[in-house]
């Protein structure tokens, strides 16, 4: 019984996972294979049909949209470097208000995604029209992703400022090391596993960005915005009879990720930095 | 221990507040103090119309409610409101789940795709058996305007809406602009209606006032008005340029003799001499005539008109209660249709009306039915035009005193059914998707026009760029098509 306590324990959630997500991700891997309506069910064997058209076909807009995707991961990943760590060290050395300032930068991420896309979309509107211009409207959308990541990043980044021993750094001021070598010998090297949380969270989160698009541009102007999540929605739910081949995009969308987090992960494989 | 007490007594108050507030628990309530027998049938309407919308929305649904509850005792009438954007899944997911409403509105937007799937019950056992009813609760073809009774129907024949409103796109005029300008020229004056006595009816555009592209570009250009500086003080013109595409662009279409697609769906037609000419004249107002406000994807045409900046604008003919509402009583507009381009032949507009439809796994046939007819009839269509300020889809509804005391009350009316009248079928078929691959195009089209022209934009030529966005739409019929038929099949109907 004493064995059996902790899987009990965990089974409610367990269940809920395999239901709504392995299960769900099962059917989803099935009906990319067949021509599948969500109205009427699987209704014909299409065996790679939907990944062909999705990769090879002159009207797919999985290639534009995935270039978007990619581009809006990469200004959300170095932006959310730039602010989310300093941030935390500025924090990290605030002696007054700390949890003040924590509390404030945090605000972002639990502020629900259509508001901050509605007041920015006006936002954006004064400032200069960033959203009517085909080479800004991405920009402006990262812009977004990144202001209400910030925060969130920025207290993982805290945790992770909180486990470097002081002993490092008392002993590098006292070999004469400056803030620029504490940082780059130090800090970052033991933030290393923070990093690499921080930089998969973002790239899978940015990859699936959805509501900024679907409430700010439609994927417009000229298809600039138009990310690899929203041409799914699109397909799966606007769409006749498209759920299997919006299904393949989702697979698609899967791989992709799949090799980023692997490729990142390679490079920054965990390794003892400086021995204890 | 007490205070974790309070707390959950706390979290049970707030609860029941959220449910109660929320209308969760308003029938079981009700069904406690309510000294009246249950009825023996609960319709479920499904609408993407709201009684929370405003307070006419409310008063509508209440009347037509009440109205129809009194005449049919044993019918108790459920409404429940799903979000434009949403009907096509939550419908969808209904009817998968076997709880689909039993009657609902139906946009023209989903009712062909709807009835493909075969989510709608035929009604043309039902329409026979009307055709014995008098002629106000009558809702056979004979008693609508022709262009109502075509998004209704299959091309066998099948029919299964029946229309609730007739909407078209428009031209809508600021005629306070207009009188403006007409004092110092006589073409302005021109558009006006003039009396018996030849003076000038200021309340009134004349339906063909315009009477080519040429003469609306001519006349777009002089309401245009410009600061010493060069900037937009008044613009003739708005053109919506980010998103607008095909709904923008089909009644120009329309009105140069082009079609958008054939009845079939399985094939579009625009990107022919017709469509190039029309997307090229409305690039041109935009970028050489000048006549128009930069694009602004955070400004919308109507909010521009409704500030007077704008002396001209395309919407639906259902837009003047809107313009009123939101600009406090303000009703110095008018309507027109689109004049003709150079291959068209007459006003012309695209026409479309909403309808309602029976599921076809509704089990109280018999009195969505009576429901149907009581809202399609003419006692319905006067009651939305009293509360909501519609103009019917009926004809008998025209010759109403009610509709000539809405014509006296808001001119703006005056030119509604003959622009209803003008119009070819509005594009019908999967239109969102068609959208997705069509409205990008023409979006691309409008905004880098210049360089199109010059050779040097996304696309060789607005030729190019059309035929594109119709091979697209080809792409997004043939699949559609494909995916029809296997539904038929496995209904046993292919």
């Amino acid at each position: 019984m004493r064995c059996l306590a902790p899987y009990l324990y965990i089974a409610p959630v367990f269940a809920v996972t395999i239901v709504f997500s392995f299960v769900a991700m099962g059917i989803s891997l099935v009906a990319s294979v067949y021509h599948y309506d969500a109205f009427a069910g699987a209704s014909e064997f299409a065996g790679l049909e939907n990944y062909r058209r999705a990769l090879f076909a002159d009207d797919s807009t999985f290639w534009l949209s995935l270039r978007n995707t990619a581009f809006y991961s990469a200004m959300c990943l170095v932006g959310v470097l730039l602010t989310a760590l300093p941030l935390a060290l500025l924090c990290q050395r605030a002696r007054r208000f700390q949890a003040l300032f924590r509390t404030l930068y945090f605000l972002p991420s639990i502020t629900p995604g259509v508001i901050l896309a509605l007041v920015f979309y006006h936002i954006f509107g004064v400032w200069g029209q960033l959203l009517d211009t085909a080479w800004t409207s991405l920009p402006a959308l990262a812009l977004l992703g990144v202001w209400s990541g910030a925060g969130y990043n920025m207290v993982i980044f805290l945790a992770g400022l909180s486990e470097i021993p002081p002993q490092f750094y008392e002993a590098a001021q006292i070999d004469g090391a400056g803030r620029a070598q504490q940082f780059r010998h130090i800090t970052v090297p033991l933030l290393r596993n923070t990093l690499v949380f921080v930089m998969v969270m973002t790239i899978i989160g940015s990859f699936q960005v959805f509501t900024s698009v679907y409430i700010m541009t439609g994927g417009g102007p000229e298809r600039s915005t138009e990310v690899i999540a929203y041409t799914i929605f699109i397909n799966a739910f606007a769409v006749a009879g498209q759920m299997g081949y919006a299904s393949a995009l989702a697979w698609l969308l899967f791989a992709v990720v799949f090799v980023f987090v692997l490729i990142q992960m390679r490079i920054f494989r965990s390794r003892r930095i400086y021995d204890e | 221990m007490r205070a974790r007490l309070a707390l959950l007594l706390l979290g049970t108050l707030l609860l029941a507040v959220v449910f109660l507030r929320a209308g969760l628990t308003r029938g079981f309530i009700d069904s406690l103090f309510s000294d009246q027998p249950a009825r023996a049938v609960q319709l479920r309407v499904w609408d993407w119309w709201s009684a929370a919308s405003n307070e006419e929305y409310g008063r509508y649904f209440d009347a037509v409610e009440q109205t129809f509850e009194a005449r049919n005792p044993d019918v108790n009438v459920v409404y429940q409101v799903v979000p434009f954007g949403n009907y096509v899944q939550k419908l969808s997911t209904a009817m998968v789940g076997d709880t689909p409403p039993d009657v609902f509105q139906s946009s023209v937007y989903w009712a062909e795709g709807f009835y493909h799937r075969g989510m709608l019950r035929p009604l043309n056992d039902l329409l026979a058996e009307n055709e014995r009813a008098s002629p106000p609760e009558r809702v056979t073809e004979e008693m609508f305007l022709p262009p109502a009774w075509r998004h209704n129907r299959a091309q066998d024949g099948t029919v299964f809406g029946v229309p609730q409103i007739i909407d078209a796109e428009c031209l809508i005029w600021n005629l306070d602009i207009l009188e403006r300008e007409a004092a110092h020229d006589d073409a302005i004056r021109d558009l006006f209606v003039r009396r018996e006595d030849n003076s000038i009816d200021y309340a009134h555009l004349r339906f063909d006032a315009l009477t080519s592209w040429d003469h609306f570009r001519s006349v777009t250009r002089k309401l245009t008005r410009r600061r010493a500086d060069g900037a937009l003080e008044q613009a003739g013109f708005v053109i919506n340029g980010y998103g607008g595409g095909a709904g923008m662009f089909s009644p120009w279409l329309s009105s140069n003799g082009g079609r958008y697609q054939d009845a079939a769906g399985t094939r579009a037609t625009f990107a022919g001499e017709a469509g190039v000419e029309a997307m090229r004249f409305l690039a041109r107002l935009y970028w050489e005539d000048r006549v128009c406000p930069p694009f602004r994807r955070q400004i919308t045409d109507a909010e521009l008109f409704q500030e007077g900046k704008v002396a001209c604008m395309v919407a639906g003919t259902w837009s003047g209660k809107d313009i009123m509402r939101n600009t406090l009583g303000w009703k110095h507009f008018s309507k027109t249709a689109f004049p003709p381009g150079p291959l068209g032949d007459g006003q012309k507009t695209v026409t479309w009306g909403n309808m309602l439809v029976i599921s076809r796994r509704c089990e109280q046939v018999d009195a969505a039915w009576r429901y149907v007819q009581f809202v399609c009839g003419l006692e319905g269509n006067l009651l939305r035009s009293r509360i909501l300020g519609y103009n019917g889809p009926r004809l008998d509804f025209y010759r109403t005193e009610q509709w000539h005391r809405a014509m006296a009350e808001r001119p703006y009316l005056a030119n509604v059914k003959n622009i209803c009248l003008a119009g070819e079928k509005l594009r019908h078929t999967e239109i969102i998707a068609v959208n997705h691959q069509v409205n990008p195009i023409i979006e691309t089209v409008l905004l880098r026009f210049p360089r199109i022209e010059a050779g040097k934009g996304p696309y060789p030529s607005i030729e190019a760029a059309l035929q594109e966005a119709e091979r697209n739409a080809n792409g997004v019929f043939r699949r559609y098509n494909k995916q029809v038929a296997r539904w038929l099949e496995k209904r046993g109907e292919g």
